[in-house]
């Protein structure tokens, strides 16, 4: 399997790898995937009260390209708004990360994470 | 030789593809009763690939002979590791690779047994070359190199499975007190040389990547352009997730002590990382139960 060197980089030295504490109310978590497919991503986004995404922290089970697509996605989401987290495309991550058509899906369920953390977040915290 | 049985399908052949036990085993009665009396052929690998266990080719080739069926045994992961009698074993038909056991790739051979007599359709026609069964002129180069292959295997067969098997204990021996790590097929009925291992909550994959000095192979969906984890594995009756989180070691005749050390070295290193990182290592620490979340699938 060749990897970019992105993957390897992000497999090698990945960001933001943790949890956060579990009853903090700024944050969110999106869980996607299946133990059953070989790939399960934990993205979680810390949200202020001017609802931008301050911080973000993943768990991946998953492939060096799940690892680095979840990985990424948490560099890219710091800074922005919920809006603005969520026009994230799984294409950019693809891209990004210079994943062979075999590794796509990663990256959509990296995009999946996404959307599934700022859902948990206006569940939590109504449509705001 | 699944690939060859479904083409068979297509032809009009009916197959019954029979399961194996927990272990990697053929039953033997479950055999016995799958086999009609007009079972034209059975076949058998005799050593998984994957997993490295051993069939009883003995027992089944006594079922065959007694249902009139035609016995074959892909014996290319078992030549030169295990002994193999044809004078002793009832088997008709037998598959040997050179390349598994130092030769030269392109070549193989087919035993073909004369008593009882199997003839074979030629399926590649021309001059007429090994008795008219497959025409085509032969490359003595590569023959003679897996003659002399297969020549050192026998000279060597003994002493180099001993040598496997202490290295193989070694191995294990590294891996094995490692928290939810499971050893794939039966403990005793195997080659010393593959050693299928799933370690849980840790993707095959990336567990590779992590050994990236050394060749090793996943049965996991990410590993294969199919995303299906090893049918293999689960055959056993694995789990999808720990198919996917299984790896297979390989040790051959130039494995070293020093290989086996490293690789023991840096798969303690690699699962610490990979665990850290594993939202199923979380929740199995935190006592949920993995078969009870409802998983959001795409």
């Amino acid at each position: 399997m060749a990897y970019s060197n992105k993957v390897i980089d992000h497999y090698e030295n990945p960001r933001n790898v943790g949890s956060f504490a579990k009853d903090d109310p700024t944050v969110a978590t999106g869980m996607v995937g299946a133990p059953a497919c070989g790939d399960v991503m934990k993205l979680q986004i810390k949200v202020n009260e001017q609802g931008i995404i301050e911080d973000a922290k993943f768990k991946t089970y998953g492939c060096g390209s799940a690892i680095a697509s979840s990985s990424l996605v948490t560099e890219w989401v710091k800074g922005k708004s919920l809006d603005e987290a969520s026009q994230i495309k799984n294409t950019d991550i693809a891209q990004e990360l210079a994943l062979p058509p075999v590794k796509i899906h990663c990256s959509i369920l990296a995009e999946d994470a996404i959307k599934a953390a700022i859902a948990d977040y206006k569940q939590r915290h109504g449509d705001n | 030789m699944l690939d060859t049985m479904r083409a068979l399908e297509r032809e009009g052949f009916e197959v019954t593809y029979l399961d194996v036990e927990a272990d990697g085993l053929v039953d033997l009665a479950k055999l016995q009763a799958a086999m009609r009396p007009d079972t034209t052929v059975v076949s058998i690998m005799m050593v998984n690939n994957e997993i490295g266990v051993i069939q009883d080719v003995a027992a089944i080739g006594e079922l065959c002979r007694a249902n009139g069926t035609i016995f074959h045994v892909d014996a290319a992961q078992a030549a030169g590791k295990v002994e193999i009698d044809l004078q002793a074993l009832k088997i008709d038909l037998m598959s040997f690779s050179a390349h598994k056991i130092y030769g030269p790739k392109g070549i193989g051979a087919l035993y073909v047994r004369r008593k009882p007599r199997i003839r074979l359709e030629a399926q590649t026609h021309g001059g007429g070359h090994e008795r008219g069964m497959r025409s085509g002129t032969l490359p003595t180069h590569q023959i003679v190199g897996m003659g002399e292959a297969f020549r050192l295997a026998k000279l060597e067969m003994v002493e180099e499975n001993q040598r496997f098997a202490l290295l193989r204990q070694r191995l294990w021996d590294g891996i094995k007190d490692i928290e939810q790590v499971f050893l794939n097929g039966d403990a005793t009925r195997r080659v010393p040389g593959i050693t299928n291992i799933s370690f849980n909550y840790v993707e095959g994959e990336s567990l590779i990547m992590a050994l990236k000095d050394i060749a090793v192979s996943s049965g996991s969906a990410c590993t294969s352009a199919s995303l299906e984890p090893s049918y293999v594995l689960r055959a056993l009756g694995l789990s999808d997730e720990l198919a996917h989180s299984s790896i297979r070691f390989s040790i051959g005749r130039f494995t070293t002590e020093e290989q086996i050390d490293h690789t023991i070295k840096i798969v303690h290193q690699a699962i610490g990382k990979l665990r850290e990182m594993s939202p199923l290592w979380d929740m199995y620490k935190d006592g949920v139960d993995l078969n009870t979340v409802a998983w959001v699938a795409h």
